[in-house]
């Protein structure tokens, strides 16, 4: 949509190469804010006050910084129930593109965002740990940053903000979507804050919720909403594996 | 861990049974993956593949890991009489680990993402697990200087390019014309999160790899 006007202007004026170029590089600084990590959890583990409360923390994070004017929601799942069926993550975050709050593109749409096709898995979407900012536009922590013994304790965590803080909540799988087996993926759709059973990672059978990793570093695979589980929902259980309860949080107008 | 070892030494000095076990606990996997710590030096112009499979072997030997054989991730294109060579197929088949003995990935399935799933998660090639043979951590984005662009010569899948153009510096022989296609050992830059596949150079001198954020290093993966 901007490309357009910039290339009429190139065809019409006969600006020349070195001019479109000086253009077309200030162009991702008129790209508002559309994509970011939370600068902090709500405080109470995985226990976001279900997707509504998910999605006002959210909107209340942007409104802090100027980007309260778009509509903004977690990038969540939540499984089926009882006569309640499963949300996907994906079809919650519009249509794409989105940018973070340097401008950067994070994906072009719901298909580059999660590798839609083999080849667009392959080479992956634009989520880095340097583009993976939050609200204010600062790098999350991640693998061996701040390494320290004590680095996956809460308390700890928040009084050291360069510790690493890359696990984040989606509830997902790799493509997007909500779990379908009957194992808890997301902390009880988003409103428990139990520890798990055991608190062991891997091996909890209990409450606890499938993070992405926000500097694509680390757990077995650097999936960005699909790594692995967690050993509980507490705010503790979460710091175990370098958690904070932060989410991603996608703009969708 | 270090303390209760130091403890069994000290206390416990009958049961060396006990602390053998201990001590074979920790992860031990030799090195059978790295990425060259210092380019060749002459950009794209490696010496074909069997000079940079010998500067993998010559870098693992000062590394103490000289007992594997070492094949560098390169394709080369086809040529009249000479078919492509693809990088996946020069790697053995896995399980290969870094330095520390950290996975980088189980198996060449998993590497190059042959399924969706596989794909869509990725394997345990990152940042700070793409080391070199001496243990250290490679320059990504962000830091200076970048160095992040290594040499594949290949698609995503890890195969050789089938077109006309050049993605291999002319099978690894030009330092001068020509464009080789790289992979980003930290998986950041260039719109995508490909490590063997981001983009390609703007020439093949050692001034044109330094150029799009490289120095002309490439992965080694041990055969063996």
């Amino acid at each position: 949509m901007r490309k357009f006007p910039l290339m009429i202007a190139a065809s019409m004026m006969c600006i020349s190469a070195g001019s479109l170029f000086a253009l077309a590089q200030q162009a991702p600084a008129q790209h508002p804010m559309s994509f970011f990590v939370t600068s902090a959890g709500p405080g109470h583990g995985g226990n976001l006050s279900g997707l509504a409360g998910a999605d006002a923390h959210c909107q209340q994070l942007a409104a802090a910084v100027g980007a309260g004017s778009k509509t903004w929601h977690a990038y969540l799942s939540t499984q089926a129930r009882p006569g309640q069926p499963a949300i996907n993550a994906r079809d919650r975050i519009g249509q794409g593109p989105w940018y973070n709050a340097k401008g950067d593109m994070i994906a072009q749409d719901v298909a580059h965002l999660h590798g839609d096709t083999l080849e667009l898995a392959r080479l992956g979407n634009n989520i880095t740990k340097l583009t993976d900012l939050t609200e204010k536009g600062q790098v999350v922590p991640g693998l061996y940053d701040g390494i320290d013994p004590n680095d996956h304790f809460y308390s700890y965590m928040l009084s050291h903000p360069y510790s690493n803080h890359h696990e984040t909540l989606t509830g997902s799988m790799p493509d997007g979507t909500a779990f379908t087996d009957t194992a808890d993926h997301t902390c009880n759709n988003w409103t428990s804050e139990e520890d798990g059973n055991p608190p062991i990672l891997r091996q909890n059978k209990g409450a606890q919720a499938q993070v992405g990793m926000s500097d694509r570093n680390g757990g077995g695979n650097g999936s960005w909403n699909s790594a692995h589980g967690t050993t509980g929902c507490s705010q503790d259980a979460l710091a175990r594996t370098h958690g904070m309860g932060l989410y991603y949080c996608f703009a969708i107008n | 861990m270090n303390k209760s070892v130091l403890l069994a030494v000290t206390f416990v000095p009958f049961f060396m049974g006990s602390l053998f076990a201990v001590a074979a606990q920790a992860p031990q996997h030799p090195m059978s993956f790295f990425v060259t710590s210092t380019p060749i030096g002459r950009g794209g112009d490696l010496g074909g593949l069997a000079g940079a499979d010998a500067h993998c072997q010559q870098l693992a030997t000062a590394a103490g890991a000289g007992n594997k054989t070492w094949h560098a991730y390169l394709s080369t294109q086809a040529r009249p009489g000479v078919p492509a060579v693809n990088a996946r197929d020069r790697i053995g088949v896995g399980p290969w680990y870094n330095a520390k003995s950290q996975p980088i990935s189980d198996n060449l399935a998993e590497l190059h993402g042959d399924t969706l799933l596989l794909a869509q998660r990725g394997s345990n090639l990152f940042k700070q697990s793409a080391l070199t043979e001496q243990g250290k951590v490679v320059n990504g984005a962000g830091d200076s200087p970048t160095i992040h662009d290594m040499l594949t010569g290949t698609q995503p899948d890890g195969r050789a390019y089938s077109d006309n153009a050049d993605h291999t510096c002319n099978n690894w022989t030009s330092s001068g014309p020509g464009s080789a296609q790289v992979g980003h050992s930290d998986r950041s830059g260039g719109g995508n999160t490909s490590w063997n596949s981001a983009h390609a150079t703007r020439g093949c001198s050692q001034q044109d790899l330094v150029g799009t954020g490289g120095a002309g290093l490439f992965y080694c993966f041990a055969v063996n």
